[in-house]
C-alpha cells in the first residue's frame, strides 16, 4: 500500500511538473541556506581548530589583565619567572619562552625588506612543527650562546634571496637592541590555506624568520607577557586547571589578586569564534525557518488546488472501496513526497554551492551527513504538516457530491 | 429456494437542504433476490437516483432498514460503508468515471488496492484476466482518453467485477453511448446475469430495460409498479463471464 501511495503520488507530482517546481521553490530555498550556513559554519571551525593545531593547541599567554590601572614595575615578567615555571609545572609544560615579536627593517645586500622576527627556544619544532626544506633547525647551542642564526619561511626566503639556494647566505638587521648580521641556517614550509592565511594575517610582501629567543630576550629585561604550550594532547579542562595555576602562582609571587592575570588560551578565541558563528547560524536558521513556513503554506496551496481538481477522482476511490484514511495517506504521502523532494534538491544545491566556493578558496568543506539526513526528514514533516489540512478535506468529500464534480 | 440479497424496509429518504425538507424516497419495500436482473425505471426526479445512492451504501436512508447480503447496512458507519462497497458491490456509472491518466489495468486493479488484501502481482494479473473477458485483452495499457465510449465502460464493467461483488449496480450505463455500443454493454450485463451475479441497472429508456426479467418502475420517490419480463431482450453470447460466479452456488429461476 505504501508503494502503491508513491507511485500514485509520483504520477500526480510528474503530471504537473512545473507547478511541482515551483511549490517546492520555498523549500528548496529553505532547506538550501540551511544546508548551506549549517557547512559554512563547520568549514571555518575546521579551518579555525586547523589554525589552531599549527599554532598549537594548547598555547597560552599570560599578561597583565588591561582592567588593572596600576601597573607596578614587578608585573612585569623575567627570565627568572620562566626557571621558575619551569622548575613547578615542568611535568606539565610542553615548553616556555617570552613568546617575542618583532617587525624590523632587514637589509639583504642592498636590497631592503620588512620581516617579523619571532624568538624561540630549540624545542619549539615539538609544539610547533614546521617542514623543514633545507639546512636545520635551530639547536641548543644556537639559544645558549646566542648565535645570530635564523630560520627562513620559504617565502621568506623567496622575498630575500630569490631563487637561489638561501641557506649559508646572510642579512643584516637591527634586533634585540643591535645591529646584527644574521646567517640563514634553514627553510621550512608551512601549510596554509587561503582563508587562514586571511585570518591570521599572513602577508607574503613581510618575511617571516625565526631566530633565537635569547637575542630578543635578555637577563634583566622586562618581560610584558610569557608563552607557554601545556603537554601536547592535553584536555580543555586540564588545560584551564594549569592555567588557574599559574595565575595563583604569579598571584602569590607579585602580589596580585587571581583575576589581575589575564590567559590568552587559543582554545578561549576559539569560544569566540564559536559563539560568532553561533550568532549567525541562529541568524540565518531563522530566515530559513521563514522560509520553510512560507514553502510550506505553498504547499498547503497547491494540495488544495489539488484536492478541487480531483473532487472525481476521489469520489471515485471512494466508491471503489477507499476508506477515510486510505484518501488521507494518499494526499499526506503526496505533500510529503512533494516537500522531501524539495528538501533533496535544497541539500543537493548547498552540497554545490558549498563545495564549490570550497574549491575556489582552497578549502577543505565539512559538510556532515546526519545535517543531510535531518533536513530531508524535516522537510518531509513540513510536507505532512501543510498536507494535513488538504487530506484532511480530501478524505471527509461527500463521495455523491463528488462523483458528480465536473 | 430464492435468497435474498437486498431487502428494503419502509425505507424513507428525506433531503434537509435547511430550508425545506425535500422528500426522496417514501416508504420502499422491496426484495431482490440473488442472481436477478432488474431495471429501475423512473423518470428524472422519480426517486431513482437516491435509491441509486441508498443501494450503492454512498447514501444512508433517513429511516427504515436495508438489508445487503444479510446485514442492515443503514445503521453503519461510514468508515465501514467503504469496506461494504469494496467487497459487495460493483459499480458502473454512466460517464464511466475511470482515472484518467492511468491505464485500463491499473483503473481495475484499485478496487484490489483498497481491499488490502493481493501482492501487485495477483493484482495485475487478475485485472489483466477481467479485461480480456471484457474484450479489451489488447488494450490494458491504454489510458482512458485513448478508447472510444464503449471500450471505456467495458473497462468499468471489469472494474466492477474485480473483487467479485454479488451486487453490479449500474447508473444509465449506456447513457453516454451510442446504441451500437449500448446493445454490447447490456449484452455483457446479461452475460453477467447469466453467469449468477445480481445486476441492478438504473435506466429511464425502455429498450435497455427491456433487456432484464424485472422492472421497478418509481415515480414521485414511490415504487409505482414491479413486474416481471417474460421476453427479455435475445442476447448472441451469454457465455463471457462464465463460471465467474459459480462458486456461489446460484441456481437460476
Amino acid at each position: 500500500m505504501l508503494i502503491e501511495n508513491m507511485k500514485m503520488a509520483i504520477n500526480s507530482l510528474r503530471a504537473n511538473k512545473l507547478r511541482s517546481i515551483l511549490t517546492m521553490l520555498g523549500i528548496i530555498i529553505g532547506i538550501g541556506s540551511v544546508i548551506s550556513i549549517v557547512s559554512l559554519g563547520d568549514t571555518m571551525r575546521k579551518v579555525f581548530s586547523d589554525i589552531y593545531k599549527n599554532v598549537g593547541e594548547t598555547q597560552a599567554f599570560i599578561m597583565l589583565s588591561y582592567t588593572v590601572d596600576e601597573v607596578r614595575s614587578s608585573d612585569s615578567f623575567s627570565l627568572d619567572d620562566i626557571d621558575k615555571l619551569k622548575q613547578i609545572f615542568g611535568d606539565r609544560l610542553a615548553y616556555i619562552d617570552a613568546g617575542s615579536q618583532s617587525r624590523v627593517d632587514v637589509k639583504i645586500g642592498r636590497k631592503k625588506q620588512k620581516a617579523d622576527f619571532s624568538g624561540v627556544d630549540y624545542n619549539y619544532e615539538t609544539v610547533q612543527p614546521v617542514n623543514m626544506l633545507s639546512g636545520r633547525y635551530l639547536n641548543k647551542k644556537d639559544v645558549q650562546e646566542t648565535r645570530n642564526v635564523a630560520m627562513l619561511k620559504d617565502s621568506t626566503a623567496r622575498l630575500f634571496f630569490g631563487t637561489e639556494n638561501a641557506v649559508g647566505k646572510t642579512f643584516r638587521a637591527e634586533v634585540g637592541g643591535e645591529n646584527r648580521t644574521f646567517q640563514v641556517i634553514g627553510v621550512y614550509h608551512k601549510d596554509e590555506s587561503a582563508i587562514q592565511k586571511v585570518l591570521t594575517q599572513t602577508n607574503d610582501s613581510i618575511g617571516e624568520v625565526i631566530i633565537p629567543w635569547t637575542i630578543l630576550a635578555h637577563e634583566g629585561d622586562e618581560l610584558p607577557s610569557l608563552r607557554y604550550f601545556g603537554r601536547l594532547g592535553m584536555n580543555k579542562s586540564e588545560m584551564d586547571q594549569l592555567n588557574t595555576e599559574i595565575k595563583g602562582y604569579f598571584s602569590r609571587t607579585k602580589n596580585r589578586n587571581p583575576e589581575d592575570w589575564q590567559i590568552v588560551s587559543l582554545k578561549t578565541q576559539m569560544g569566540q569564534v564559536d559563539s560568532v558563528m553561533g550568532g549567525i547560524s541562529a541568524a540565518v536558521g531563522g530566515i530559513a525557518a521563514i522560509s520553510l513556513l512560507v514553502g510550506g503554506i505553498g504547499i498547503m496551496n497547491i494540495m488544495l488546488v489539488s484536492v478541487t481538481e480531483r473532487t472525481r477522482e476521489i469520489g471515485i476511490r471512494k466508491a471503489l472501496g477507499a476508506s477515510t484514511r486510505d484518501i488521507l495517506i494518499q494526499f499526506l504521502t503526496e505533500s510529503a513526497l512533494l516537500s522531501a523532494l524539495g528538501g533533496l534538491i535544497g541539500v543537493l544545491l548547498a552540497v554545490g554551492l558549498v563545495s564549490l566556493g570550497g574549491a575556489i578558496f582552497n578549502l577543505q568543506v565539512v559538510i556532515k551527513p546526519i545535517i543531510i539526513v535531518i533536513a530531508v526528514a524535516f522537510s518531509a514533516v513540513v510536507g505532512v504538516f501543510f498536507g494535513l489540512y488538504p487530506a484532511n478535506r480530501a478524505a471527509n468529500e461527500d463521495p455523491i457530491v463528488a462523483l458528480r464534480y465536473e | 429456494m430464492k435468497d435474498v440479497l437486498i431487502e428494503l424496509k419502509d425505507l424513507v429518504k428525506i433531503y434537509d437542504t435547511g430550508l425545506i425538507k425535500v422528500l426522496g424516497l417514501y416508504k420502499i419495500n422491496l426484495k431482490i433476490f440473488r442472481g436477478e436482473f432488474v431495471a429501475i425505471m423512473g423518470q428524472s426526479g422519480s426517486g431513482k437516483s437516491t435509491l441509486m445512492n441508498i443501494l450503492g451504501c454512498l447514501d444512508r436512508p433517513t429511516l427504515g432498514n436495508y438489508y445487503l447480503d444479510g446485514v442492515d447496512v443503514a445503521s453503519m458507519p461510514s468508515d465501514e460503508l467503504n469496506k461494504v462497497r469494496n467487497q459487495k458491490i460493483g459499480f458502473v456509472f454512466q460517464s464511466f468515471n475511470l482515472i484518467s491518466r492511468m491505464s485500463a489495468l491499473k483503473n481495475v486493479e484499485i478496487p484490489m488496492i483498497y481491499a488490502h488484501k493481493n501482492s501487485p502481482k495477483e493484482r495485475a494479473e487478475r485485472a489483466e484476466m477481467l479485461l480480456e473477458k471484457v474484450g479489451l485483452g489488447g488494450r490494458i495499457h491504454h489510458q482512458p482518453n485513448e478508447m472510444s465510449g464503449g471500450q471505456r465502460q467495458r473497462v468499468a464493467i471489469a472494474r466492477a467485477l474485480t473483487n467479485e461483488p454479488p451486487l453490479i449496480l449500474a447508473d444509465e450505463p449506456t447513457g453516454n453511448l451510442d446504441t451500437a455500443s449500448s446493445v454490447e454493454i447490456m449484452e455483457m450485463f446479461s452475460a453477467l446475469h447469466k453467469a449468477g451475479a445480481t445486476v441492478v441497472v438504473v435506466t429511464h429508456e425502455e429498450n435497455i430495460a427491456a433487456y432484464t426479467d424485472r422492472m421497478l418502475r418509481f415515480s414521485d420517490g414511490r415504487l409505482i409498479s414491479d413486474r416481471d419480463n417474460p421476453n427479455p431482450t435475445p442476447v448472441r453470447d451469454l457465455s463471457i463471464f462464465e463460471g465467474m460466479y459459480h462458486q456461489k452456488g446460484v441456481d437460476r429461476c
